[in-house]
This record gives C-alpha cells, structure tokens and sequence, in this order.
C-alpha cells in the first residue's frame, strides 16, 4: 500500500482535530480511530468529506460496499487505496 | 400626477400600458428606466420611447394573434414594454429567467418575443379561440420550495399589491431583481403605475449598486436581505453615504436583527420594512417598525384585509388570505421569542446531520458575529455517514482586525460554533471564499455543494 494514503488519511485527520479544538491528539498509521484518537461518526464524516476533496473519490459512497473492518488509520488508508487503483482500472 | 382612481377603472391588464401613454403625453421626456445604472454605459429610456415600444409590440401582437408570448427579451424595458403590450392586447404572456427556461415546453403553441420586441409565431401554431378569459401573466417560482413551476396570475393579482397614493408617485426605484421573477415585476409596475424612474444597476457588483444608489437618486431599495446585506458589506462607503435612499423594503427571505441594525446604520434617513409574500400568495403581510419577525398579537387572528396566520405543532407558518380560502403551508417556520415571532428558517433548508436537525440561518447568525467575518453561507454537504453535514463559507472583512489572520478568523469561528451550537450543528467544513453564491432570486443557495 502507498504511503501517500496514509499520508492523506492523517492530514485530514489532522484537519479534524484542530477544526474541533483536540489540536493535542497526534495520529500515526496505528493509531485506532475510535479508542486512540476518539473519532465519532461526525468526525469521521468530515474526514471523509476532507478525503474526498484530496484523492477525488469517496469510496464509501462511489464504489461497492466496505466490506473489511476499519479500525485503524492504516485500514482506512487501505479502503481508499482500493478505490483509486479501482477508479484506475 | 394621475389620479389613482382613472388607473383603477382601466381594466388590471391594460393599466400598465394606459399609464405608460398618459405620462408620455404629458411629460414626453420623463424617464422611465435608467438601465447599465453605475456604469459609464448607463442609458435612459424616457416615457414617450417605452410608450412607442409598447405600441410597436401591440401592433406586431395584434397581427400575428398568438394563443400567449413568452418574453425571451434581457433588457428591462423590453420586457416592460412586452408586459404591457400583452395585457393591452389581452394575450398572455410569460416572464422566464434564464434557468427556468426549460419550462417554456408547457408553452409550446406560444409566440416569442425577443430584445427587439419582433414577435416571432411557432410554425405550428395552433388555432386561437376566443378571448373569454382574462389574459394572464405566467412567472417561475423561484424554487426555494422545490424544482421551479410555472405560475399563472391575473394582471389585477400582480397590480394588488401596488401603491398608487399621492406620496408614491414620481419616485426612483433600484430594480435589484431579475425583472422577469415576481419580486421584480412587482417593483417594476409599481414605479411606472405611478409615474416614477426605475433604475436597473449595470451588474449587482456592490460598488456598481452603491455608484447606482448615489448617481441616480434613488430613493427606494427593495431588496433581498441577502444582496443588502452584501451591499452594506461590501460597498464603498463613501458611495453609501453619498445615496439618499428613503425606504428599503425587504422581502423573498427573512430579514435578521443584525442585518436590519447594520441596513439603519449604513442608511439612516431610511425607513426600513420587511414583506413577507410568495410567488404563491403575492403579499400576505408588511412589517415596518424596523424589528425583526412580526408582532406575537398578529398569531390566530383575523388581520386588516382578511389574512390570518396560525402555525403547524412543528412551527411551520399557516397563512389564510381570507376567511373562504384554504390554509396554505409557508414553508417557513417561526418560533415566538418574547412579543415578537420570528424566523428561525425554511423547513427545505433543515439540514439533517445523523438525524438532527440543524437551522442554517442559526449556523450564519453565529459566524457572522465573529470579527473579521463580513458574510457566512451555511449549507448540507452530503455524507455517506450521517446523510449531510453541515459546511459553510465565510467571505472574510477587507481588511482584516489588527493582528488577524485568515487561519486565526478561521479558528475564532471555529470557537463561536462550539460554543454557541450543539455539536452536530457546528460546522465540518469551513472554507473562506471570495464572495458568497447568491441565486439568481437573489437569495443565499442552501443545497448545493460548492462547485
């Protein structure tokens, strides 16, 4: 997998902390989405939005159904991976 | 001045054009609508040339005798001129912006009428029966309730609501609207039934307005609270203070108290009042005392003239015109703070994050009060996650607060948010744009996402 996913995958999840005034939680690839960095549904709504603008695509809406769990901000990087090789193909 | 008594006995829909002819008789050069205002191209067309274009046109629909005209026309005298021609002749007409042309299909077996007031018949042109109902004026709604429809009126539903006492005549109207919508048409056949200048701004860039304002003075401003507001944010001044505008009415949204304290401070020899009407209904109520919402004592009575008001459990505003007609939903809601009600937003802009409801015009109040924030749009963003979210845009002020930055101003409403709204009403996306989307009704865009 890229590391350009991971990369946008924590830039935006860093946008959506400080948008919400949490500047002092850092994400890395390991860290749990809802456990470590406590994202709720809202939070994890804007990330996908935010997603959407940088890669272009929204593979939660677009493209088939999520189907692995996503736990980390590794597995989401993945998801969206898979959906711009797919955009690709 | 002509006695409002003789324009009444004119039929409504040859009124118009009766009133157009008396003034070129008596006073020829009078002029009836600046267009390009504020701008170096600005032209005059004076009573006894809108008289001939009037004339021109009847003549060319009395020969060609179509079922009904749609006006194709972009200049506001042309489309007068059309207007009034139609109503003379007693053919239909109808008044199309350009996005709600493609309703013109319904419209098929009509004439076209286009800026040099040709009157061109479709090929297969149908046979014309007899007259024998009143000519009507077609317009678009504005599609703040749902996708665009047409609407048909009588010419004495679109004259009821025109003043045509003895301080009403002579005076200089901005034409801030599309002429063709029925804000416009309302502002329009107000100032010539009563003799007065209708001044059409070249663009509704705020300078160019503000110039318009000053140059030609106008003394009447009907407008959108959202293009007033962008007005006295956004324009000159110095082009503000030189205007002398009497009277601003407000109307086609809800006019807040902050935008209706920033209007008595740019405009303070101006009277201000709100309308509250639709393209359904025409004008249900007037409110003039420079407060927003409307009087709590007005709720579940009968008013002067008939209307009664009354609202639905979940706030929506009930209007009744009069005892024998049928309750119409507004669409609106309102909610009573104190002795007034007001408006808390359209129930169409409800915005639904995860299954609670958001009112945009809460969100916009909330970030407009943050300094360095001239002019917020708040709106639902698609999500996959909890069906919208809400997303915003602020134009920032020119200049900025001292020591402000656009990420700080970003940040401070940011805070606002969180401390004024509950958490799924705070904004997800914020971003600060140049100017903010306006439709061409003139109101702020509450669905689409940024392009």
């Amino acid at each position: 997998m890229s590391d350009a996913f991971v990369e946008a995958v924590l830039a935006a999840i860093a946008t959506v902390l400080r948008d919400t005034g949490r500047s002092g939680t850092h994400a890395v690839p390991t860290s749990l989405l809802a456990d470590d960095l406590a994202l709720d549904s809202l939070d994890l709504a804007q990330t996908i939005v935010l997603l959407e603008r940088s890669l272009g695509v929204d593979p939660f809406r677009s493209a088939g159904p999520v189907t692995k769990p996503i736990r980390t901000v590794a597995d989401l990087a993945a998801v969206y991976a898979e959906a711009v090789r797919g955009f690709r193909e | 001045m002509i006695d409002p008594l003789v324009i009444n006995r004119q039929p409504a829909a040859g009124r118009l054009a009766f009133v157009i002819d008396h003034v070129a008789r008596s006073e020829p050069s009078r002029p009836a609508v600046v267009g390009s205002a504020g701008s170096p191209s600005r032209t005059v067309v004076s009573y006894a040339s809108l008289a001939d274009l009037v004339a021109r046109c009847a003549a060319a629909l009395a020969e060609a005798k179509p079922p009904g005209v749609v006006v194709r026309a972009t200049t506001p005298e042309a489309i007068i001129a059309a207007a009034a021609a139609s109503g003379r002749e007693g053919v239909s007409v109808a008044l199309l912006s350009e996005d709600a042309l493609d309703l013109v299909g319904e419209l098929r077996d009509w004439a076209v009428v286009n800026d040099s007031l040709d009157v061109l018949t479709p090929t297969r042109q149908r046979a014309v029966g007899g007259h024998d109902e009143p000519p009507h004026v077609v317009v678009a709604t504005s599609g703040t309730a749902g996708p665009p429809k047409l609407v048909y009126r009588t010419w004495d539903a679109v004259l009821a609501a025109a003043r045509l006492s003895e301080q009403w005549f002579g005076l200089r109207w901005l034409l801030a609207y599309d002429a063709t919508r029925w804000a416009g048409i309302q502002v329009w056949s107000q100032s010539l039934l009563t003799a007065g200048c209708l001044v059409a701004p070249a663009s509704r860039d705020p300078d160019t307005v503000a110039r318009a304002l000053g140059e030609e003075h106008v003394s009447i401003l009907p407008s959108t609270p959202t293009l007033l507001r962008r007005l006295v944010s956004f324009a000159d001044h110095g082009l503000l203070k030189a205007a002398a505008v009497e009277r601003i009415t407000l109307g086609g949204e809800v006019a807040d108290g902050p935008l209706l304290r920033q209007a008595k401070a740019a405009f303070p020899n101006a009277r201000l009042s709100h309308v509250y009407a639709t393209t359904e209904l025409g004008e249900v109520f007037r409110v003039s005392d420079g407060e927003p919402g409307f009087p709590a004592a007005w709720m579940n009575r009968e008013l002067p003239g008939g209307v009664r008001l009354s609202t639905r459990r979940d706030g929506e505003l009930i209007v009744q015109l009069s005892r024998d007609s049928a309750d119409v939903p507004t669409g609106d809601i309102v909610e009573q703070r104190g002795e007034r009600y007001e408006f808390t937003g359209r129930r169409s802009d409800v915005i639904v994050v995860g299954g609670a409801k958001v009112f945009p015009r809460r969100v916009e109040e909330t970030m407009r009060g943050v300094m360095g924030v001239a002019e917020a749009r708040v709106f639902g963003y698609p999500s996959a996650i909890t069906g919208e979210l809400v997303a915003a845009e602020i134009v920032l002020t020119d200049p900025l607060p001292e020591g402000a930055t656009p990420e700080s101003v970003r940040a401070a409403a940011f805070g606002a948010c969180r401390d004024a709204l509950e958490p799924h009403s705070v904004p997800r996306i914020l971003d600060i744009v140049r100017q903010i989307a306006v439709t061409t009704a003139g109101k702020t865009p509450r669905r689409k996402a940024p392009v």
